[in-house]
């Protein structure tokens, strides 16, 4: 299974297809697709370049990534594991 | 320091203006972002796992206490609270929104900074030696040729558009502190034979997957000839250096193709055109910009300071301190004093607001307010008379930057890695982190004496793994984090690429293996050898028995 991600034209950030094809920042309300579907929506929010930055699939299980890149993928859902960024969040 | 001229400003404002305007369009959808990405990397931005990051250029290094205020103030309103100093002395922020960029670099044009051609197929930001216009062993401070260096490259029109990214470093010893044969050119201030000054010059090093150490291509260019000389390997390259193949654009790759003798015919068909036209250096401007690195008014002190040397006696950390992190200045009475980025567990090159503020501080009060950012992702307060460190090093004390490492173990060179980078294969930090716990041990550390090791999250070897005395490089095996080790790399006057010693091990057992290359060192040394002094008298092959000693046939 498949979803779709990219990254947030405003401010770089990390988001997903969700319902309705809206884009979402947790993997967990990410729309998980058939191979086919993954396509059509892929093409989808290429076409708007005003909020999906780069947009790509990526192999899941249930809403575990499980391709080749997985541990970067996981990077991508939950944030750095280390340093500074997890001491503060943004005011 | 440079001061801006009129032309500087105006040049940064226009910059400014010009890519608001292209951020908002952008941000509009009016651009698409195969249209902004040239645009956005020819001011310093990036698109990276999470966010946009940000790389500030701090040209050769040399900044003082306003533009380091400034720095903590980005990173407080803009980014997360910190900030990352880099292997080319600039810093990066992580976190900075698309929309935010435009305050951000009309707040850095106010204290005399940018970003423009910290990234792109450009000539970057020059680096030298964090000690320059303070060590002892100097015959002339670098940072004004670095500066004319910048004058000339900034937005070069011929050079805007290069084959790929190209690297610059000087230097005004015998002794490297600046890598230069790491570089695209690296230059090495000598005498001339009028006594003039004059550079040696290397061409063709460079690190990524195809490492090369530069090649001398010549011995003595004249000064006033330096642009000349330059301006010809780039027309060299430029013309004949490959654009079909990113991987092997760079000169390093001409130089190796083609080999030195012929790429430096090349360089001298354009060099006997270039030096008689207007590219030499007239001796009233480069007098003009010398004067800008005029030392500052040093005080006439004795060489040897009673309050440091109390201090020395009443206080074992701060001895330790002044062992490790305090170096010879040619003024007497004054040190230059190193501020390390790499605390225990802490992410090299890391630097919080409040830090950056403190050292600002400091500087102001100890250092003639002048900083440095250092090749190995730490900090530099150049001038601090002897007198003061004792005081200077309580102060960082308070504000946790007083670790007393500084080219030791513990000091270790790490990019950002899977954490952060869009390019990288494994984390360099959480493997760096580990390394620093592990060795943590202040008398160990002093027991190892210098020994410089390198992480880099993927081949692109922004953590310089290639000539760190052990590499640490993280490979991508079937999607698990591996890590490849070198060892008997260096990147001074001794410049060498390091042996990878065998297969890549898994996460876990870097660490270990790495103290096990250090106890072996430790074995078998001489009385005064460092760990690269018995590396290179008896090869490899002791630390591979050491890395893969414990190893199962099945993990090796």
């Amino acid at each position: 299974m498949k979803i779709v991600t990219a990254n947030r034209l405003s401010d770089g950030r990390v988001i997903y297809a969700g319902a309705d094809n809206q884009p979402v920042e947790q993997l967990a309300q990410a729309s998980v697709l058939d191979e086919a579907t993954a396509e059509v929506v892929l093409a989808e929010v290429a076409a708007r370049p005003d909020v999906f930055v780069n947009p790509y699939l990526v192999e899941v299980q249930d809403h575990t990534p499980s391709g080749r890149d997985r541990l970067k993928e996981r990077i991508r859902a939950t944030g750095p594991t280390v340093g500074n960024s997890l001491v503060r969040e943004p005011a | 320091m440079y001061r801006y001229d009129e032309f500087d400003h105006a040049l940064v404002r226009e910059r400014v203006e010009e890519f608001s305007d292209q951020v908002a369009r952008r941000a509009s959808g009016a651009l698409t972002e195969d249209e902004f990405k040239p645009l956005r990397l020819m001011n310093g931005v990036y698109l990276q796992l999470h966010a946009y990051m940000l790389r500030v250029a701090i040209p050769y290094g040399t900044f003082n206490s306003r533009q380091m205020r400034r720095l903590a103030h980005i990173a407080r309103t803009y980014d997360k609270g910190y900030g990352h100093f880099t292997t080319r002395t600039n810093i990066q922020y992580n976190w900075p929104a698309l929309t935010d960029l435009p305050s951000i670099l009309s707040d850095l044009a106010e204290v005399e900074m940018h970003a423009i051609q910290t990234s792109g197929n450009c000539i970057r930001n020059t680096t030298t030696d964090v000690f320059a216009g303070a060590a002892d062993d100097e015959i002339e401070d670098p940072r004004p040729w670095c500066e004319i260096i910048r004058q000339w490259s900034t937005i070069h029109p011929e050079f805007s558009f290069l084959p790929r990214k190209f690297k610059i470093a000087v230097i005004g010893a015998e002794k490297d502190r600046a890598a230069i044969r790491t570089h695209d050119v690296g230059l090495q201030i000598v005498r001339g034979a009028d006594g003039g000054t004059a550079f040696r010059v290397f061409v063709g090093g460079g690190q990524g997957r195809l490492p090369h150490i530069g090649q001398e291509i010549a011995s003595r260019v004249p000064a006033a000839d330096l642009l000349a000389y330059l301006t010809a390997i780039l027309r060299a390259w430029n013309l004949l250096g490959r654009r079909d193949n990113i991987h092997k654009a760079r000169i390093k790759i001409l130089v190796a193709s083609v080999g030195l003798e012929a790429f430096r015919e090349e360089v001298d068909k354009h060099y006997a055109t270039l030096r008689h036209e207007d590219l030499r250096i007239p001796e009233d401007e480069a007098a003009r910009i010398q004067a800008y690195f005029a030392p500052p008014p040093f005080e006439a002190l004795p060489k040897a300071s009673a309050p440091f040397d109390r201090a020395l006696l009443a206080d074992p950390d701060f001895a330790r301190f002044a062992r490790n992190n305090v170096r010879r200045h040619r003024q007497s009475g004054y040190a230059s004093v190193v501020v390390s980025l790499k605390p225990v567990g802490g992410v090299p090159g890391d630097i919080t607001a409040d830090q950056m503020d403190a050292v600002a501080d400091l500087a102001e009060r100890y250092s003639f307010d002048e900083l440095r950012a250092a090749y190995e992702q730490n900090l530099v307060l150049p001038h601090v008379k002897l007198d003061e460190v004792p005081a200077l090093w309580r102060a960082l004390h308070e504000v946790g930057l007083a670790t007393a490492n500084a080219d030791l173990a513990t000091d270790v060179i790490a990019c950002p890695g899977l954490d952060y980078c869009s390019l990288a294969n494994a984390r360099s930090i959480p493997v760096a982190q580990a390394l620093s716990k592990r060795l943590a041990d202040m008398d160990y550390q002093e027991k190892l004496g210098p020994v410089r090791i390198n992480m880099s999250g993927c081949i692109n070897a922004c953590g310089h793994h290639h000539v760190g005395h052990i590499g640490v490089l993280g490979v991508d095996r079937k999607g698990e984090e591996y890590y490849q080790i070198t060892v008997g790399g260096s990147p001074d006057e001794q410049a060498a690429l390091g042996d990878i010693v065998g297969k890549s091990l898994p996460a876990d057992e870097v660490v270990p293996a790495i103290q096990r290359t250090l106890d072996r060192y430790l074995e078998i040394r001489t009385d005064g050898e460092r760990f690269i002094d018995t590396v290179r008298r008896v090869g490899p092959d002791p630390f591979r028995d050491a890395i893969y000693e414990t190893l199962d046939a099945a993990n090796a």
